[in-house]
């Protein structure tokens, strides 16, 4: 149903001069879903979210935020919005109470309650008068957060939002995230390079390289695809899994669509699978091990350790 | 919009280049109020000498454009152009949900009153005040307060269009030198066209131009014809100068 969508974009493109920032993109993003946009330096997840969040203006296509085309409902849409964009913006000159107070009055948020609710939610509640130029790289990230959050917002786009965050900070961040997610159903869209975070945190995921969504996919699916197993193609699936199962005793393997079994088990015992495959007059086709670990499945994805 | 113009209002009284611009323009003008009060300054031929205003002279600083822009040029530089600079606080803005052309109207309406506080309302207070202080207020009767209320009435109109001018360049090159840098320029530009021999459309163009006007309103003596002049250019002015920089902003990518 289209109404299940935060999110959709349709052949988004963004052209500077000759080069396609962002191209013909068609990503969907369900409601609460914590989409997670995995992407190199200068793949395009910036300029994408952009482009999503009104910032910048799209070359071709078009997008649909709660249902509404964006060229007729993005502001309105906006105000459902919360959003960190490549770095929190902030008022150098203002306190975290005063920054936030700014923005209350922009969005119109009646009642100052908020302002020390939301300080209080991201850990910056002790800052007094301590000025935004002095705080930390991670208590700026904590103070753009908190902006991003003050509006209560059905949907939440963060671009690189661990920056300069300590280890705790980022534990904490993510169960926060987490819990706006569980309890609140909020919807995030959360940009990073640092698959092992975004892994932890995401239940989907989109991949772009050089400005083009190269796969789109739930959490389910990528544990499948980096999960290590032996992955094997015989003249006939069928009969390859009776004898898995009934000679082998396996249970953990899958059949997959295109007709290859993927074995979880016995890894280290690959001759054994093999022989009992052939001795029951099965031919194989194709057995190899498969699997890998997030960062290496991206690495393949995009070509390789190839880095801007 | 009200709460835009709250958020605007709220800034510039955090703004510290605000406070600071306020600050100098209540001290030079009190100096200089005072310099010409006393006699030691003396300036003559002015148009409030003309209508018996003598002790105000000091205020003709305050009316030249190349004079009063290095103030509201520079606080256009920090109240606006920073916004768009490396806090990028003006993406806040935008995804605040408000239209854009609203939030473009809110900043040069709060700049604008801002720009009159420190630019009109400041030399023009310490020059009553000083007056007090030095016993000479008897010099303000029926005919010169008329002048000076009509005068600063059609005076603000101009500078309210002079404004629109400088928002659109504060947004439009989003950095506070080179909006200081342009203004000047841009003040420097309109000096020489007024007192060097320039091209026929440029002298018709300016001629209705609120720099023309800004010499005419503070004449002692206005006929009506003059005044509906200048009331059309300061408005025209201002409108299509803030729909301009509407569109500008509107069609503005955010960095």
């Amino acid at each position: 149903m289209m109404n299940d969508y935060i999110l959709k974009t349709n052949g988004l493109t963004k052209k500077f001069k000759n080069h396609h920032a962002v191209d013909k993109v068609d990503l969907s993003i369900r409601k609460g879903d914590i989409y997670g946009f995995i992407g190199q330096n200068g793949a395009g997840k910036s300029t994408m979210l952009r482009l999503v969040t009104g910032l910048s203006f799209p070359t071709e296509g078009s997008l649909e935020i709660f249902g509404t085309d964006a060229r007729t409902g993005l502001n309105d849409a906006q105000k459902r919005m919360g959003a960190i964009i490549e770095s929190p913006a902030l008022f150098s000159e203002m306190t975290s109470r005063e920054n936030l107070e700014v923005h209350r009055r922009q969005k119109g948020i009646p009642g100052r309650e908020c302002i020390d609710e939301t300080l209080r939610l991201v850990g910056l509640s002790g800052t007094g008068e301590k000025k935004a130029k002095n705080f930390s790289l991670g208590m700026k990230q904590r103070l753009g957060l908190a902006m991003a959050l003050l509006s209560d917002p059905e949907f939440l786009i963060l671009d690189e939002p661990t920056n300069g965050l300590d280890p705790i900070g980022i534990v904490e961040f993510r169960d926060l995230i987490r819990k706006l997610n569980r309890e609140k159903g909020l919807t995030v869209l959360i940009s990073s390079h640092i698959l092992g975070e975004l892994y932890q945190l995401a239940t989907t995921y989109g991949i772009i390289h050089e400005g083009k969504l190269i796969e789109e996919l739930s959490l389910k699916e990528l544990d499948e695809k980096c999960r290590r197993h032996l992955k094997i193609e015989v003249d006939d699936v069928t009969k390859g899994a009776t004898v898995l199962e009934s000679v082998l005793g396996i249970t953990d393997f899958e059949v997959m669509p295109d007709k290859t079994i993927n074995l979880y088990q016995h890894l280290d015992d690959v001759r054994m699978v093999s022989r009992a495959l052939t001795d029951n007059g099965l031919i194989i086709e194709h057995f190899a091990r498969a699997g890998d670990s997030l960062e290496s499945y991206f690495s393949k994805l995009v070509g390789g350790g190839r880095h801007d | 919009m009200t709460n835009l113009l709250k958020a605007e209002m709220f800034k510039l009284g955090k703004n510290r280049a605000f406070w600071m611009i306020l600050a100098i323009s209540a001290g030079l003008s009190t100096l200089m109020h005072y310099l010409i009060m006393v006699g030691w300054w003396m300036m003559d031929g002015t148009p409030f000498d003309a209508v018996g205003l003598g002790g105000m002279n000091a205020l003709s600083m305050f009316l030249v454009p190349a004079f009063f822009n290095l103030m509201i040029g520079t606080l256009a530089a920090f109240f606006i152009s920073t916004e768009f600079g490396a806090g990028g606080v003006i993406r806040n803005q935008i995804l605040s949900g408000r239209h854009r052309s609203q939030i473009y109207v809110s900043k040069y309406i709060v700049y604008t009153l801002g720009s009159v506080l420190i630019g009109v309302l400041i030399p023009l207070s310490t020059g009553l005040i000083m007056l007090a202080v030095t016993g000479k207020l008897e010099i303000l009767d029926g005919g010169n307060i008329m002048y000076f209320i009509r005068m600063h009435l059609l005076f603000i109109l101009q500078y309210a269009g002079y404004t629109a001018l400088i928002t659109l360049l504060a947004v439009f090159t989003e950095d506070s030198g080179k909006t200081i840098i342009f203004s000047v320029l841009f003040t420097l530009l309109m000096f020489v066209i007024e007192k060097m021999p320039v091209f026929n459309i440029v002298e018709i163009i300016y001629d209705y131009s609120i720099f023309q006007q800004f010499n005419l309103v503070v004449a002692p003596r206005m006929s009506a014809v003059m005044m509906a002049e200048a009331v059309i250019v300061g408005v025209v002015t201002i409108v299509v100068v803030v729909v301009a920089g509407c569109v500008t902003f509107g069609r503005k990518e955010i960095k």
